[in-house]
Protein backbone atom coordinates (compact mmCIF):
# COMPACT_ATOMS: atom_id res chain seq x y z
CA UNK A 1 0.00 0.00 0.00
CA UNK A 2 1.65 3.30 -0.49
CA UNK A 3 1.73 6.21 1.53
CA UNK A 4 -0.69 8.08 0.10
CA UNK A 5 -3.18 5.27 0.17
CA UNK A 6 -1.88 5.32 4.34
CA UNK A 7 -2.83 8.58 4.75
CA UNK A 8 -6.25 8.67 2.91
CA UNK A 9 -6.99 5.79 5.07
CA UNK A 10 -6.14 7.55 8.38
CA UNK A 11 -8.27 11.00 7.60
CA UNK A 12 -10.75 8.73 6.31
CA UNK A 13 -10.96 6.78 9.46
CA UNK A 14 -10.80 10.46 11.27
CA UNK A 15 -13.82 11.46 9.56
CA UNK A 16 -15.64 8.67 9.69
CA UNK A 17 -15.53 8.34 13.51
CA UNK A 18 -15.91 12.01 13.98
CA UNK A 19 -18.90 11.76 12.18
CA UNK A 20 -20.47 8.45 13.86
CA UNK A 21 -19.91 10.40 17.18
CA UNK A 22 -22.14 13.13 16.37
CA UNK A 23 -25.59 13.39 18.26
CA UNK A 24 -29.10 14.19 17.46
CA UNK A 25 -28.54 17.80 17.66
CA UNK A 26 -25.75 17.84 15.23
CA UNK A 27 -26.94 15.72 12.77
CA UNK A 28 -30.03 17.11 12.74
CA UNK A 29 -28.13 20.55 11.69
CA UNK A 30 -25.98 18.54 9.06
CA UNK A 31 -29.57 17.29 7.70
CA UNK A 32 -31.16 20.90 7.30
CA UNK A 33 -28.25 22.36 6.23
CA UNK A 34 -28.30 19.44 3.94
CA UNK A 35 -31.97 19.83 2.71
CA UNK A 36 -31.49 24.14 2.76
CA UNK A 37 -28.55 23.52 0.32
CA UNK A 38 -30.72 21.20 -2.21
CA UNK A 39 -34.23 22.88 -1.82
CA UNK A 40 -33.71 24.75 -4.95
CA UNK A 41 -33.21 21.26 -7.01
CA UNK A 42 -36.40 19.39 -4.95
CA UNK A 43 -38.18 22.85 -6.24
CA UNK A 44 -37.48 22.09 -9.49
CA UNK A 45 -37.75 18.37 -9.66
CA UNK A 46 -41.21 18.31 -8.38
CA UNK A 47 -42.02 21.02 -10.72
CA UNK A 48 -41.02 19.02 -13.57
CA UNK A 49 -42.29 15.97 -12.27
CA UNK A 50 -46.05 17.62 -11.94
CA UNK A 51 -45.59 17.94 -15.48
CA UNK A 52 -44.41 15.36 -16.79
CA UNK A 53 -47.42 13.78 -14.99
CA UNK A 54 -49.94 16.15 -16.31
CA UNK A 55 -48.48 15.70 -20.07
CA UNK A 56 -48.32 11.09 -19.84
CA UNK A 57 -52.16 11.84 -18.26
CA UNK A 58 -53.04 13.23 -21.08
CA UNK A 59 -51.52 10.82 -23.54
CA UNK A 60 -52.86 7.92 -22.10
CA UNK A 61 -56.56 9.74 -22.49
CA UNK A 62 -55.50 10.41 -26.17
CA UNK A 63 -54.95 6.54 -26.44
CA UNK A 64 -58.47 5.62 -24.86
CA UNK A 65 -59.74 8.16 -27.52
CA UNK A 66 -58.42 6.41 -30.36
CA UNK A 67 -59.85 2.72 -29.45
CA UNK A 68 -63.28 4.33 -29.28
CA UNK A 69 -63.42 6.10 -32.38
CA UNK A 70 -60.47 6.69 -35.06
CA UNK A 71 -62.72 8.70 -37.92
CA UNK A 72 -63.27 11.36 -34.68
CA UNK A 73 -59.45 11.43 -33.45
CA UNK A 74 -58.56 14.74 -34.62
CA UNK A 75 -61.03 16.43 -33.57
CA UNK A 76 -61.23 14.51 -30.38
CA UNK A 77 -57.68 14.95 -29.65
CA UNK A 78 -58.21 18.75 -29.56
CA UNK A 79 -61.00 18.54 -27.31
CA UNK A 80 -59.54 16.65 -25.09
CA UNK A 81 -56.44 18.44 -24.83
CA UNK A 82 -58.53 21.60 -24.09
CA UNK A 83 -60.86 20.27 -21.34
CA UNK A 84 -57.33 18.62 -19.93
CA UNK A 85 -56.44 21.89 -19.42
CA UNK A 86 -59.50 22.85 -17.96
CA UNK A 87 -59.56 20.27 -15.67
CA UNK A 88 -56.24 20.88 -14.32
CA UNK A 89 -57.58 24.92 -13.79
CA UNK A 90 -60.59 23.29 -12.29
CA UNK A 91 -59.31 21.25 -10.08
CA UNK A 92 -56.22 23.68 -8.57
CA UNK A 93 -59.26 26.04 -7.80
CA UNK A 94 -61.19 23.38 -5.96
CA UNK A 95 -58.17 22.16 -4.43
CA UNK A 96 -57.25 26.01 -3.20
CA UNK A 97 -60.62 26.63 -1.95
CA UNK A 98 -60.70 23.64 -0.31
CA UNK A 99 -57.53 24.50 1.20
CA UNK A 100 -58.57 27.64 2.24
CA UNK A 101 -62.29 26.65 4.42
CA UNK A 102 -60.46 23.77 5.82
CA UNK A 103 -57.68 26.44 7.36
CA UNK A 104 -60.34 28.86 8.49
CA UNK A 105 -62.45 26.39 10.87
CA UNK A 106 -59.96 24.38 12.06
CA UNK A 107 -59.07 25.26 15.80
CA UNK A 108 -55.65 24.90 14.79
CA UNK A 109 -53.49 27.93 13.98
CA UNK A 110 -52.05 26.14 10.57
CA UNK A 111 -49.14 26.05 7.70
CA UNK A 112 -50.08 25.10 4.90
CA UNK A 113 -47.55 23.58 2.81
CA UNK A 114 -46.73 21.85 -0.63
CA UNK A 115 -45.24 18.46 -0.85
CA UNK A 116 -41.70 18.68 -3.01
CA UNK A 117 -40.52 15.25 -2.85
CA UNK A 118 -41.44 11.24 -1.83
CA UNK A 119 -39.17 9.20 0.56
CA UNK A 120 -36.44 8.22 -1.57
CA UNK A 121 -35.21 5.34 0.69
CA UNK A 122 -36.34 1.75 1.03
CA UNK A 123 -36.77 1.01 4.87
CA UNK A 124 -37.94 5.16 5.70
CA UNK A 125 -41.24 6.86 4.84
CA UNK A 126 -41.10 10.43 4.46
CA UNK A 127 -41.95 13.39 2.28
CA UNK A 128 -40.35 16.76 2.14
CA UNK A 129 -42.55 19.96 2.58
CA UNK A 130 -41.71 23.31 1.35
CA UNK A 131 -42.10 25.30 4.75
CA UNK A 132 -39.57 25.69 7.47
CA UNK A 133 -38.53 27.62 10.35
CA UNK A 134 -38.99 30.90 8.56
CA UNK A 135 -42.49 30.14 8.25
CA UNK A 136 -42.64 28.95 12.13
CA UNK A 137 -42.10 24.90 12.00
CA UNK A 138 -39.84 23.34 14.04
CA UNK A 139 -39.26 19.77 14.25
CA UNK A 140 -42.21 17.43 16.06
CA UNK A 141 -45.27 19.20 14.60
CA UNK A 142 -48.43 17.30 13.54
CA UNK A 143 -48.92 17.18 9.63
CA UNK A 144 -52.35 16.71 8.82
CA UNK A 145 -54.82 17.31 5.54
CA UNK A 146 -58.55 17.97 5.75
CA UNK A 147 -58.84 14.20 6.02
CA UNK A 148 -56.72 13.36 8.36
CA UNK A 149 -53.42 13.05 10.05
CA UNK A 150 -50.39 12.88 7.86
CA UNK A 151 -47.53 12.23 10.12
CA UNK A 152 -44.88 14.87 12.25
CA UNK A 153 -41.55 17.07 11.18
CA UNK A 154 -38.54 15.39 11.96
CA UNK A 155 -35.32 18.02 10.17
CA UNK A 156 -36.42 21.35 9.73
CA UNK A 157 -34.17 24.08 7.97
CA UNK A 158 -34.79 27.33 7.03
CA UNK A 159 -37.47 27.03 4.56
CA UNK A 160 -37.80 23.12 4.05
CA UNK A 161 -38.40 20.25 6.21
CA UNK A 162 -38.61 16.80 6.51
CA UNK A 163 -42.01 14.89 7.76
CA UNK A 164 -42.13 11.35 9.11
CA UNK A 165 -45.65 9.61 7.44
CA UNK A 166 -48.10 7.72 9.86
CA UNK A 167 -47.09 4.81 8.14
CA UNK A 168 -43.51 4.79 9.20
CA UNK A 169 -43.01 1.93 11.96
CA UNK A 170 -41.43 4.97 14.20
CA UNK A 171 -44.50 6.77 13.71
CA UNK A 172 -46.33 6.35 16.62
CA UNK A 173 -49.97 7.76 17.19
CA UNK A 174 -51.58 7.09 20.67
CA UNK A 175 -55.28 6.70 19.41
CA UNK A 176 -58.91 5.93 20.35
CA UNK A 177 -61.06 3.91 18.80
CA UNK A 178 -64.86 5.66 17.96
CA UNK A 179 -67.46 4.81 20.21
CA UNK A 180 -65.36 2.46 22.63
CA UNK A 181 -62.93 2.95 25.20
CA UNK A 182 -60.54 1.21 23.27
CA UNK A 183 -56.97 2.78 22.97
CA UNK A 184 -54.26 1.60 21.27
CA UNK A 185 -50.68 2.89 19.55
CA UNK A 186 -50.94 3.25 15.59
CA UNK A 187 -47.70 2.35 13.48
CA UNK A 188 -46.78 1.82 10.29
CA UNK A 189 -45.67 -1.25 8.64
CA UNK A 190 -41.58 -1.84 8.54
CA UNK A 191 -41.95 -3.11 5.00
CA UNK A 192 -44.44 -1.81 2.47
CA UNK A 193 -45.17 -3.98 -0.18
CA UNK A 194 -47.29 -0.79 -2.09
CA UNK A 195 -47.40 2.98 -2.36
CA UNK A 196 -50.13 2.85 -0.11
CA UNK A 197 -49.31 0.22 3.31
CA UNK A 198 -52.09 -0.32 6.00
CA UNK A 199 -51.34 1.19 9.06
CA UNK A 200 -51.26 -1.48 12.19
CA UNK A 201 -53.58 -0.47 15.69
CA UNK A 202 -51.87 -2.50 18.62
CA UNK A 203 -52.02 -3.49 22.31
CA UNK A 204 -56.02 -3.57 22.06
CA UNK A 205 -57.81 -5.23 24.72
CA UNK A 206 -58.47 -9.33 23.63
CA UNK A 207 -62.42 -8.21 23.61
CA UNK A 208 -62.03 -4.91 21.67
CA UNK A 209 -64.29 -6.91 18.97
CA UNK A 210 -63.63 -4.14 16.43
CA UNK A 211 -65.83 -3.84 13.07
CA UNK A 212 -64.34 -2.99 9.80
CA UNK A 213 -65.14 0.82 9.08
CA UNK A 214 -64.98 2.44 12.55
CA UNK A 215 -62.82 5.64 13.17
CA UNK A 216 -59.57 6.02 14.61
CA UNK A 217 -58.55 8.95 16.04
CA UNK A 218 -55.68 10.59 17.96
CA UNK A 219 -56.57 10.55 21.76
CA UNK A 220 -54.17 13.44 22.74
CA UNK A 221 -51.73 10.85 24.76
CA UNK A 222 -47.87 11.57 24.19
CA UNK A 223 -47.79 15.74 23.91
CA UNK A 224 -47.22 15.53 20.03
CA UNK A 225 -50.68 14.92 18.24
CA UNK A 226 -53.71 16.68 19.63
CA UNK A 227 -56.72 14.57 20.22
CA UNK A 228 -59.79 14.03 17.90
CA UNK A 229 -57.23 13.87 14.27
CA UNK A 230 -58.67 11.31 12.00
CA UNK A 231 -55.91 8.64 11.70
CA UNK A 232 -57.82 5.91 10.07
CA UNK A 233 -60.75 3.17 9.44
CA UNK A 234 -60.40 -0.18 10.62
CA UNK A 235 -59.94 -2.86 8.16
CA UNK A 236 -59.89 -5.88 10.23
CA UNK A 237 -59.22 -7.40 13.38
CA UNK A 238 -57.32 -9.66 15.36
CA UNK A 239 -56.65 -11.60 18.78
CA UNK A 240 -53.28 -12.47 19.30
CA UNK A 241 -51.58 -13.98 22.21
CA UNK A 242 -51.62 -11.09 24.66
CA UNK A 243 -53.28 -8.58 23.24
CA UNK A 244 -55.42 -7.50 19.53
CA UNK A 245 -54.39 -5.90 16.69
CA UNK A 246 -56.25 -3.66 14.01
CA UNK A 247 -55.80 -3.28 10.78
CA UNK A 248 -56.18 0.16 9.58
CA UNK A 249 -56.68 1.87 6.32
CA UNK A 250 -55.04 5.50 6.67
CA UNK A 251 -57.35 8.20 6.39
CA UNK A 252 -54.75 10.05 4.02
CA UNK A 253 -53.93 8.84 0.57
CA UNK A 254 -50.50 8.99 1.41
CA UNK A 255 -49.39 7.98 -2.18
CA UNK A 256 -51.51 11.26 -3.78
CA UNK A 257 -50.28 13.98 -0.71
CA UNK A 258 -50.28 17.26 -2.82
CA UNK A 259 -51.00 19.70 0.14
CA UNK A 260 -50.27 19.43 3.89
CA UNK A 261 -50.81 21.56 6.99
CA UNK A 262 -48.52 22.08 9.50
CA UNK A 263 -50.21 22.97 13.35
CA UNK A 264 -48.25 25.77 14.52
CA UNK A 265 -50.44 25.50 17.99
CA UNK A 266 -53.93 26.66 18.87
CA UNK A 267 -56.13 29.34 17.68
CA UNK B 1 -1.35 16.06 -16.55
CA UNK B 2 -2.63 12.34 -15.56
CA UNK B 3 -2.87 13.52 -12.03
CA UNK B 4 -5.15 16.16 -13.47
CA UNK B 5 -7.01 14.31 -15.55
CA UNK B 6 -7.31 11.56 -12.80
CA UNK B 7 -9.26 14.84 -11.02
CA UNK B 8 -11.61 15.83 -13.51
CA UNK B 9 -12.95 12.33 -13.48
CA UNK B 10 -13.15 12.18 -9.77
CA UNK B 11 -14.75 15.77 -10.02
CA UNK B 12 -17.19 14.42 -12.50
CA UNK B 13 -17.86 11.39 -10.64
CA UNK B 14 -18.86 13.30 -7.38
CA UNK B 15 -21.22 15.81 -9.87
CA UNK B 16 -22.97 12.44 -11.28
CA UNK B 17 -23.27 11.12 -7.93
CA UNK B 18 -25.16 14.61 -6.36
CA UNK B 19 -27.04 14.44 -9.61
CA UNK B 20 -28.06 10.41 -9.17
CA UNK B 21 -29.09 11.14 -5.36
CA UNK B 22 -31.74 14.14 -6.37
CA UNK B 23 -32.95 11.98 -9.00
CA UNK B 24 -33.53 8.93 -7.33
CA UNK B 25 -36.02 11.13 -4.81
CA UNK B 26 -37.92 11.24 -8.10
CA UNK B 27 -37.92 8.14 -9.34
CA UNK B 28 -41.13 6.47 -7.92
CA UNK B 29 -40.92 2.82 -6.56
CA UNK B 30 -41.88 0.10 -8.69
CA UNK B 31 -44.96 -1.40 -7.47
CA UNK B 32 -44.93 -4.48 -9.30
CA UNK B 33 -41.96 -5.18 -7.50
CA UNK B 34 -43.10 -5.02 -4.62
CA UNK B 35 -42.01 -1.37 -4.03
CA UNK B 36 -38.40 -1.95 -4.77
CA UNK B 37 -36.74 1.28 -5.28
CA UNK B 38 -34.12 2.06 -8.17
CA UNK B 39 -30.65 3.20 -7.11
CA UNK B 40 -28.30 4.67 -9.48
CA UNK B 41 -25.50 6.00 -7.25
CA UNK B 42 -23.94 3.10 -5.71
CA UNK B 43 -23.61 1.90 -9.23
CA UNK B 44 -21.69 4.89 -10.29
CA UNK B 45 -19.50 5.07 -6.78
CA UNK B 46 -18.70 0.75 -7.85
CA UNK B 47 -17.45 2.11 -11.22
CA UNK B 48 -15.40 4.61 -9.25
CA UNK B 49 -13.83 1.63 -7.30
CA UNK B 50 -12.49 0.53 -10.55
CA UNK B 51 -11.04 3.23 -12.22
CA UNK B 52 -9.47 5.79 -9.11
CA UNK B 53 -6.93 5.03 -7.00
CA UNK B 54 -7.40 3.90 -3.61
CA UNK B 55 -7.51 7.44 -1.73
CA UNK B 56 -9.52 9.08 -4.57
CA UNK B 57 -11.65 5.97 -4.48
CA UNK B 58 -12.23 6.42 -0.45
CA UNK B 59 -13.47 10.04 -1.32
CA UNK B 60 -16.19 9.43 -3.44
CA UNK B 61 -17.57 6.34 -1.23
CA UNK B 62 -17.36 9.20 1.83
CA UNK B 63 -19.39 11.32 -0.49
CA UNK B 64 -21.83 9.03 -1.57
CA UNK B 65 -22.47 7.47 2.01
CA UNK B 66 -22.71 11.13 3.44
CA UNK B 67 -25.48 12.09 0.74
CA UNK B 68 -27.43 8.84 1.72
CA UNK B 69 -27.18 9.46 5.28
CA UNK B 70 -27.73 13.25 4.99
CA UNK B 71 -31.17 12.44 2.76
CA UNK B 72 -32.11 9.37 4.66
CA UNK B 73 -31.01 9.28 8.59
CA UNK B 74 -34.15 9.84 10.83
CA UNK B 75 -33.82 11.76 13.77
CA UNK B 76 -36.55 10.82 16.46
CA UNK B 77 -36.48 12.88 18.93
CA UNK B 78 -33.20 12.40 21.18
CA UNK B 79 -32.42 9.23 19.27
CA UNK B 80 -30.39 8.86 15.69
CA UNK B 81 -32.02 5.43 14.63
CA UNK B 82 -29.14 4.44 12.43
CA UNK B 83 -25.84 7.12 13.34
CA UNK B 84 -24.44 9.22 10.90
CA UNK B 85 -21.84 7.72 8.74
CA UNK B 86 -23.11 4.41 9.26
CA UNK B 87 -23.84 4.42 4.86
CA UNK B 88 -20.28 5.85 4.39
CA UNK B 89 -18.16 2.75 5.96
CA UNK B 90 -20.84 0.48 4.18
CA UNK B 91 -19.85 2.34 0.82
CA UNK B 92 -15.70 2.02 1.38
CA UNK B 93 -16.04 -1.47 2.68
CA UNK B 94 -17.62 -2.67 -0.57
CA UNK B 95 -16.03 -0.04 -3.14
CA UNK B 96 -12.67 -1.22 -1.11
CA UNK B 97 -13.56 -5.12 -2.12
CA UNK B 98 -14.58 -3.86 -6.03
CA UNK B 99 -11.14 -1.61 -6.02
CA UNK B 100 -9.48 -5.61 -4.95
CA UNK B 101 -10.88 -6.78 -7.95
CA UNK B 102 -9.55 -4.11 -10.37
CA UNK B 103 -7.03 -6.28 -12.36
CA UNK B 104 -9.92 -8.50 -13.65
CA UNK B 105 -12.35 -5.42 -14.45
CA UNK B 106 -8.86 -4.44 -16.75
CA UNK B 107 -8.82 -7.72 -18.58
CA UNK B 108 -12.50 -7.08 -19.51
CA UNK B 109 -14.07 -8.82 -16.69
CA UNK B 110 -16.88 -6.34 -16.82
CA UNK B 111 -19.66 -9.04 -16.28
CA UNK B 112 -18.79 -9.95 -12.62
CA UNK B 113 -18.29 -6.01 -11.43
CA UNK B 114 -21.78 -5.91 -12.98
CA UNK B 115 -23.16 -8.61 -11.39
CA UNK B 116 -21.05 -7.37 -8.19
CA UNK B 117 -22.79 -3.92 -8.36
CA UNK B 118 -25.95 -5.37 -8.31
CA UNK B 119 -25.07 -7.60 -5.32
CA UNK B 120 -23.21 -4.93 -3.25
CA UNK B 121 -26.70 -2.45 -3.85
CA UNK B 122 -28.77 -5.44 -1.72
CA UNK B 123 -26.02 -6.10 0.43
CA UNK B 124 -26.17 -1.86 1.53
CA UNK B 125 -30.02 -2.39 2.22
CA UNK B 126 -29.43 -5.87 3.83
CA UNK B 127 -27.28 -4.06 6.39
CA UNK B 128 -29.42 -0.94 6.77
CA UNK B 129 -32.17 -3.31 7.42
CA UNK B 130 -30.13 -5.34 10.02
CA UNK B 131 -29.80 -2.29 11.46
CA UNK B 132 -32.95 -0.87 11.42
CA UNK B 133 -34.46 -4.35 12.76
CA UNK B 134 -31.60 -4.38 15.84
CA UNK B 135 -32.81 -0.90 16.99
CA UNK B 136 -36.62 -1.29 16.81
CA UNK B 137 -36.34 -4.76 18.57
CA UNK B 138 -37.69 -7.88 16.04
CA UNK B 139 -36.78 -9.22 12.97
CA UNK B 140 -38.27 -10.73 10.06
CA UNK B 141 -37.25 -11.77 6.75
CA UNK B 142 -40.83 -12.43 4.31
CA UNK B 143 -41.15 -11.93 0.83
CA UNK B 144 -41.77 -8.47 0.51
CA UNK B 145 -38.60 -7.95 2.86
CA UNK B 146 -36.26 -10.20 0.44
CA UNK B 147 -37.91 -8.02 -2.80
CA UNK B 148 -37.00 -4.88 -1.52
CA UNK B 149 -33.27 -5.78 -0.68
CA UNK B 150 -33.01 -7.57 -3.92
CA UNK B 151 -35.29 -6.02 -6.44
CA UNK B 152 -32.79 -2.94 -6.05
CA UNK B 153 -29.92 -5.01 -6.27
CA UNK B 154 -31.53 -6.75 -9.46
CA UNK B 155 -32.07 -3.63 -11.23
CA UNK B 156 -28.59 -2.28 -10.00
CA UNK B 157 -27.07 -5.28 -12.34
CA UNK B 158 -29.08 -4.75 -15.45
CA UNK B 159 -28.66 -1.05 -15.05
CA UNK B 160 -24.47 -1.62 -14.76
CA UNK B 161 -23.85 -2.27 -18.34
CA UNK B 162 -25.08 1.08 -19.77
CA UNK B 163 -24.18 2.88 -17.03
CA UNK B 164 -20.09 1.38 -16.86
CA UNK B 165 -20.50 1.77 -20.74
CA UNK B 166 -21.22 5.56 -20.23
CA UNK B 167 -19.04 6.29 -17.52
CA UNK B 168 -16.29 4.41 -19.64
CA UNK B 169 -16.82 7.02 -22.37
CA UNK B 170 -17.25 9.70 -19.72
CA UNK B 171 -13.54 7.93 -18.59
CA UNK B 172 -12.03 8.16 -21.97
CA UNK B 173 -12.95 11.90 -23.07
CA UNK B 174 -11.51 13.26 -19.83
CA UNK B 175 -8.47 11.11 -20.66
CA UNK B 176 -8.27 9.77 -17.16
CA UNK B 177 -5.11 7.49 -17.18
CA UNK B 178 -6.83 4.23 -16.11
CA UNK B 179 -6.87 3.95 -19.97
CA UNK B 180 -3.67 3.56 -20.08
CA UNK B 181 -3.37 -0.20 -18.88
CA UNK B 182 -6.44 -1.43 -20.07
CA UNK B 183 -7.09 -3.58 -22.75
CA UNK B 184 -10.02 -6.15 -22.19
CA UNK B 185 -12.30 -3.38 -21.46
CA UNK B 186 -11.70 -1.48 -25.15
CA UNK B 187 -13.56 -4.41 -26.36
CA UNK B 188 -16.45 -3.95 -24.43
CA UNK B 189 -16.70 -0.40 -24.70
CA UNK B 190 -15.84 -0.71 -28.41
CA UNK B 191 -19.16 -2.81 -28.90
Amino acid sequence: MSRSSIVALVLFAVALLALLSIGPQATRKIQATFFQTIAPFLKTGSGLERQITSVRSGLKSLEELERENSALRVENRSLKATNEALRDVEHEVNRLRHALNYRERSLFRLVPAEVVSRDSSTWWRTVTINRGEEDGLAPEMPVLTDEGLVGRTTTVSANIAVVLLVSDENCRVAASVEGTREQGIVTGERVAASVSPLLDLNFLSKQAQLKPGQKVYTSGVGGVFPSGLFVGAVRSFQVRGLDAQAKLVPAVDLAKLEDVFVVIGRK
Amino acid sequence: MSKFSVMVFFLILVGLVFVGQIAEIFIPPLDWMFNAHIYIVPVIVFYGAMTLPFPLMLCLAFVAGFLWDAMTVQVLGANVEISFGWSILLYAVLAAIMHGLKPLFDRGRWEVHCVLSGVCTSLILLAQYLMISFRRGSIFFDREVWWQIGGPGLLAMLMAPLVFWSLHWLSRLTSNPYHQDEEGFDEFASR
